[in-house]
């Protein structure tokens, strides 16, 4: 291995950890504050994707930024429209919790089939957000990476400034340490589950538009993203946004390695051994709390 | 509740004849019979899960894993070690559960979603070590060809439904019966116990750690059981099993029925099965239905179809009761 492909190697990492980073960061959003896992969170990479394509490559050929600016908010509203309709109705009874895991099973399952209906099994590209590279060194690097990068790292930046500084992600805070104390000192539970799930979305449908021009866009390509953003989410501890971007680098380049030395298949066994490992030593994840 | 049903024994056997004798009615109708069978082998498959998640409340994401390890074993075992069907199923379960115990290891001092994302590790790998042993497994392709289970001059197979329905009654009830022990033993009490207050349980001095591995044993030792036989009646094991698709369809049987809820899942397994059956000419668009459907559900009744006859019996108190109403709510 030569030190360009050491370069090369760290490269993808580093990208491809800017991306699971945004992508868990969704998924641990909602755990965290409202304590439902979100099985649909695969179905809103997917949809975040197949809307982008719709209104780049698919039908309407309009400019990428145009794309991007429409895709994001109409994930935002969706997420929203979504806490609305199938989790709101549900925290009428005791044990929500357990329902609404089965409720985001069961859109799953129908947002995925409604895509293969609609969009068939194959796969469909999406252009990158900017195309050309630049050489540094040996090595090329091309401007999707960067904008990857740069996008990641100022979303993380920004989720703690909003969980810390604003309002509404105080009180964000607030429900995900203690929901029923938060009722207590009046936070509108309900309107925090919404924003929840709405930024959650859109984080997911930046992800999306991040990736999706990597790989193929096809009806179950949520659930690879989903399964390596669940591992991440352990791996850094639940609920905190600092473990897991870190987690999501730390894999990502786990990933790149494993993949360049040892071969592809083998990238989700060493995913799941250096969870295990982590686990053991840690059983919260690396910055969990609880 | 659990209690409860296993006190009407009235409405217990009549569940068992119609199903007993719901062959004979059919006249060997084969279509029909294997997909009875397949209710049947899911809603084992379930209730193992059920034992797991909704009575000791260790999320265990691993039961899929377990059910196609034990037919990958039991498969295995047959073409290449010369075992005898008949004993390769047993040992498929085995496999299982040692997997499950092994796997345990590292759960032991976790919680909750931890949990489930070290079990749903091992679901992830499989698909690596079946393509990893593909001189074998024949990779994706999966594995055919094995040799059948024969009981005398009968095949068990899905093209024998008659014959192999009664086997997988058999075998079902029996793993029903013992999952419904299980869950009535103080093995039972010691899990409801953890689940509904981990700190005080302890300080009972119940042991967690016991507990947990003995939860992972017998329900990994089901699934896997299971996964043996689904793979003998199936002639048939591959990687396909380990899509999404299933994992979802099982914990949506499991959950529809209600968690916690002992034949809640076996009710879902028959409700899923019988409903994708149905919807099957609908092609692609059933499993669009399917997911509407179990969101209507859980929207309408968010514990789960068990708790219909509970929700009707409060609503005809409360409809044409007199004065014990109050008494009646305050107690439920």
């Amino acid at each position: 291995m030569t030190a360009d492909q050491a370069v090369d190697l760290v490269i993808t990492g580093v990208t491809l950890g800017a991306v699971y980073a945004v992508m868990a960061l969704g998924l641990s959003f909602i755990y965290g504050i409202t304590k439902i896992f979100n099985y649909a969170h695969g179905a809103f990479f997917t949809w975040g994707a197949y809307i982008a394509y719709m209104l780049s490559t698919g039908y309407l050929h309009l400019p990428y930024a145009l794309v991007v600016v429409i895709t994001v908010p109409t994930m935002f509203l969706f997420g929203l429209g979504y806490e609305k309709a199938f989790m709101y109705p549900l925290r009428r009874f005791p044990r929500w919790d357990m329902t609404a895991i089965i409720v985001t099973l069961g859109s799953a399952l129908l947002l995925d089939n409604l895509a293969l209906v609609l969009f068939g099994s194959r796969g469909k590209r999406i252009p990158y957000l900017v195309d050309g590279s630049f050489t540094v060194g040996g090595s090329v690097i091309t401007k999707h990476e960067m904008v990857t990068l740069l996008v990641a790292l100022s979303l993380v930046f920004l989720l703690i400034l909003f969980l810390g500084k604003v309002r509404e992600g105080m009180a964000m805070q607030g429900v995900a340490q203690d929901m029923i104390g938060a009722r207590m000192v009046g936070i509108p539970i309900n309107r925090i589950f919404s924003y929840a799930f709405a930024i959650a979305a859109g984080l997911a449908g930046i992800s999306a538009i991040l990736l999706a021009p990597k790989i193929l866009v096809y009806p179950t390509v949520g659930w690879l993203v989903f399964v390596k953003a669940f591992v991440i989410m352990v791996f850094g501890g639940v609920g905190s946004i600092k473990g897991t971007a870190v987690a999501a680098f730390i894999l990502a380049m786990v990933e790149a390695f494993v993949t360049f030395f040892v071969g592809g298949i083998w990238g989700m066994p060493i995913f799941v051994l250096v969870l295990v490992i982590m686990l053991t030593i840690r059983p919260r994840g690396l910055f969990g709390t609880w | 509740m659990v209690v409860k049903m296993s006190k009407k024994p009235a409405l217990l056997l009549s569940v068992l004849l119609v199903l007993g004798l719901l062959p004979i009615a059919l006249q060997g109708n084969a279509r029909i019979l294997n997909i009875l069978s397949a209710c049947l082998m899911w809603g084992v498959v379930a209730s193992a899960w059920d034992l797991s998640i909704g009575y000791a409340h260790v999320w265990s994401f691993g039961h899929i894993a377990f059910f196609v390890i034990g037919g990958y074993t039991g498969a295995l075992g047959v073409m290449y070690l010369g075992i005898p069907p008949a004993a390769a199923i047993p040992l498929g379960g085995v496999a299982a559960a040692i997997i499950g115990l092994l796997i345990a290891l590292p759960c032991l001092r976790l919680h909750g979603i931890y949990i489930a994302m070290v079990t749903f590790g091992i679901h992830l790998v499989m698909p690596t070590f079946i393509l990893w042993g593909r001189d074998y497994t024949y990779g994706a392709t999966g594995l055919t060809g094995f040799a059948p289970l024969q009981l005398g001059q009968y095949t068990f197979s899905s093209s024998v439904p008659f014959f192999s329905y009664y086997v997988i009654f058999g075998v079902s009830i029996l793993l029903l019966f013992i999952i419904q022990r299980v869950i009535n033993s103080s093995i039972g009490l010691a899990f409801m116990a953890l689940r509904d207050s981990e700190p005080f349980a302890k300080t009972l001095g119940v042991d967690e750690y016991k507990y947990k591995l003995i939860v992972f044993g017998i329900s990994a030792f089901m699934a896997g059981l299971m996964g043996g036989l689904y793979t003998s009646f199936y002639a048939t094991i591959s990687p396909f099993v380990l899509e999404v698709s299933t994992f979802l369809m099982v914990l949506i049987m499991l959950m529809l029925g209600g968690l916690g809820r002992f034949p809640g899942a076996v009710i879902g397994a028959f409700v899923i099965t019988g409903l994708s059956e149905a919807l099957r000419p609908l092609l692609l668009l059933r499993f669009v239905i399917l997911g509407a459907i179990v969101i209507a559900v859980m929207i309408a009744m968010p514990e789960g179809l068990m708790a219909i006859p509970e929700k009707v019996r409060s609503f005809i108190r409360r409809t044409f009761g007199r004065g014990d109403v109050e008494k009646e709510e305050r107690k439920g």
